[in-house]
């Protein structure tokens, strides 16, 4: 029988750089690997250990680029597995298993407007979900994405919002206004409609305009902004239950067995990563 | 399940020393692991007669599902590190064992860990020896000082469905025995006497004695409610602070704790890195650090983890996370006491 924890080999086909200390991989492998919006794989490489990485673009969403079978992660350095990571190039092999966990409930979406809030990195595992809407836009209401990133250096994707402003809105934010001239990315100020704001996220939601019966949140960050996020729909009128959170946890296994990511009788790993924020609301040791 | 009725049915006195000769008879096809004596202690270990067996014995440090089903330390691939990198996946190594005299709380304990390893994703190596491992259950005969499986309902005799393959109770010079298995139907070849309606009685009527024997007690009603509603109680900081030290001694000699580490070794020449998976604690600081946070930085944290994964998340597996063997009380260096703690919240619930 075949060990679920056994790694799976796959070629680097692209690098490039995304942000400060991160970069998006291409990995493909033998077979044609698909996955769900939101769920991720374990990355690592044999004498360094294994990492959870959210899947930032799939196949599944039809992604023109992604035909072939191919996927992607962003991912940032901040320790072992992902410090020697940073050090491959294009060619180069590593390892996953995968994918696992409970993504976003795309389905549950349909007909109605979405809200799409990320923070920092947070954007990584919402990129599935954007590619998604657009690719079947018409079967959407209103769709909004509010991002932000402590300022222009650390925000991800940005290239692609041109294109995504087209068919939604964006609301785009930095916590400090850096050099834009040393910005790795092209200064998109004047590029799009938008422009960049300076302040928190949740300062945005005032901006949009939220319709509480029709639309449903998907939320991404560090869990002390979700906590404010879903705090400040729920003013605007939302239920617990039409708002959804991605947890971070410690991931040793990604199946329910190590026991490293438990929160509170839930597996982060198989139950989530993905909660409706009434799931996760107030459990010990998290701060939602 | 499928014949549980004729098994049912097999109810026998077989005099201990033929029991234990039986045993004997079955080393040539398996490993025979039991209870023995070492010291002022017993340990579980294989042996090589009978009469190495000490049945007597009231309680283990480790228990036998997580020294001979889920291992402490194990292997699980083998990387060959030239150029491409090829993987070598451990092949389960399963040879037959039998377990025997193993007390109803590890039974149920072993029963827990299926949960864990059978259930969504199969582990090949626990799969592969649960099937080739037979298990011996013993009724206890006596209450070991931290014992409160009767609070629980995992024991002192055994009442689990399924899941194992004979159960043996203490009757003087002999041995009630109840087979649960068709494997071990088909192996047991002693007749002895047949158990009628007295001897069931007696053997009720001995449960019911050894209820009354123990010291250790505990409400589990509603407790996930009311630990949920006490996470911030006085105790769990006090206690922390005062006596834990953050060992995790509490669970490893746990019998219910499952949690793992993954662990790579590179060997001298840098050729062959090996997988390991070991036991690991949620007591240990870095057990739930992330980039930029540690879930469970404060030590009474860690602690309330451990108590109320054992009495307070039956929303995991729908049972309770404790047996009531009592080992985490008997191995903690400073008398940390799940017992105590919970009674002290409930307490404080009832005033309140
Ligand atoms: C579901 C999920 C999805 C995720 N998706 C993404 C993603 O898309 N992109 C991404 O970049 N990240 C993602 N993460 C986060 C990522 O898994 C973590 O950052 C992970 O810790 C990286 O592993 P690592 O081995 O590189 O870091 P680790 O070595 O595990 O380091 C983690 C933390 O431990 C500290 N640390 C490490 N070594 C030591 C030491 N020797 N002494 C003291 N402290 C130390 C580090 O400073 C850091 O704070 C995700 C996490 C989850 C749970
Ligand atoms: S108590 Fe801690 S070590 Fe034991 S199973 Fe629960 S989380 Fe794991
Ligand atoms: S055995 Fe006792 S002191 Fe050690 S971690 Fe457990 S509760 Fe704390
Ligand atoms: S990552 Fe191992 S249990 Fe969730």
């Amino acid at each position: 029988m075949k060990n679920p924890l056994t790694p799976i080999k796959a070629i680097i086909k692209d690098i490039r750089p995304e942000a400060e200390g991160v970069k998006t991989y291409t990995l493909s492998t033998e077979f044609s690997f698909v996955a769900e919006p939101g769920q991720f794989n374990m990355i690592g490489y044999p004498g360094v250990g294994e990492a959870p990485i959210s899947l930032s673009a799939i196949m599944q969403v039809g992604d023109s680029t992604l035909r072939d079978g191919s996927f992607k992660h962003t991912i940032k350095s901040v320790g072992r597995v992902t410090d020697f990571l940073k050090d491959f190039k294009k060619g180069d092999e590593l390892f996953f298993r995968g994918p696992y966990g409970r993504g976003w409930p795309v389905k549950k979406a349909e007909k109605r407007d979405v809200l799409i809030i990320a923070g920092g990195l947070g954007l990584a595992p919402l990129r599935p979900v954007i590619h998604l809407i657009l690719n079947s836009r018409e079967s959407f209401g209103d769709v909004s994405l509010i991002y932000g990133a402590r300022n222009e250096k650390n925000m991800l994707f940005m290239d692609e919002f041109k294109i995504w402003e087209k068919d939604i809105s964006l609301y785009i934010t930095v916590d400090e206004v850096s050099d834009v001239s040393k910005s790795p990315h092209p200064p998109f100020t004047k590029e799009w409609s938008g422009g960049i704001n300076v302040g928190l996220v949740t300062d945005l939601l005032d901006r949009v305009k939220i319709k509480p019966e029709r639309v449903i949140a998907f939320v991404c960050g560090p869990e002390i902004m979700m906590r404010f996020i879903c705090r400040g729909l729920m003013m605007h009128g939302m239920s617990q239950s039409s708002l959804y959170v991605s947890l971070e946890r410690r991931m040793k296994c990604g199946i329910a067995q190590c026991g490293h990511c438990q929160h509170s009788g839930l597996f982060v790993c198989k139950d989530g990563p993905v909660f409706s924020y009434k799931e996760v609301r107030g459990l010990p040791d998290g701060v939602l | 399940m499928t014949g549980e009725r004729t098994f049912q049915k097999f109810k026998r006195l077989i005099p201990k020393k033929a029991f234990l000769l039986w045993l004997d008879s079955l080393k040539k096809d398996y490993k025979l692991i039991g209870p023995t004596k070492t010291g002022r202690h017993a340990v579980f270990k294989e042996v090589d007669s009978s009469k190495e067996l000490f049945m007597e014995y009231e309680t283990t440090m480790l228990s036998p599902g997580k020294l001979f089903l889920y291992k402490p330390n194990e292997e699980l691939f083998r990387f060959a590190m030239n150029g491409k990198i090829t993987i070598d996946e451990i092949a389960p190594i399963a040879e037959k064992q039998i377990i025997t005299g193993v007390h109803p709380c590890d039974v149920n304990a072993i029963l827990y860990l299926d949960r864990t390893f059978l259930r969504t994703f199969k582990d090949p190596h626990y799969e592969a020896r649960r099937k080739n491992t037979l298990i011996i259950s013993l009724n206890c005969a006596r209450v070991s000082e931290n014992c409160f499986c009767s609070s629980v309902g995992a024991g002192p005799f055994l009442h689990a469905a399924g899941g194992y393959d004979m159960l043996l109770t203490n009757f003087e010079s002999e041995y009630l025995v109840e087979i649960k298995s068709r494997e071990a139907e088909e192996l047991f070849g002693l007749e002895g006497r047949g158990a009628g309606q007295d001897e069931m009685r007696f053997k009720a009527e001995k449960e019911k004695s050894m209820h009354g024997k123990f010291k250790k007690n505990i409400n589990v009603s509603g407790l996930d409610n009311i630990f949920a509603e006490n996470m911030e109680h006085h105790i769990w900081q006090q206690t922390a602070e005062e006596k834990c030290l953050s060992c995790a001694n509490c669970v490893m000699v746990c019998p219910t704790c499952f949690c793992y580490d993954l662990r790579d070794e590179m060997s001298m020449d840098l050729k062959t890195v090996t997988r390991y998976r070991c036991f690991d604690a949620c007591q240990d600081m870095k057990f739930a650090e992330v980039h930029g946070g540690n879930f469970r930085q404060r030590r009474a944290a860690r602690l309330r983890q451990f108590v109320t994964h054992k009495l307070g998340q039956t929303n995991q597996y729908g049972v309770l996370g404790t047996v009531g063997c009592g080992r985490c009380i008997t191995w903690c260096p400073t008398g940390i006491d799940l017992t105590e703690i919970t009674k002290e919240i409930q307490k404080f619930k009832v005033k309140s």
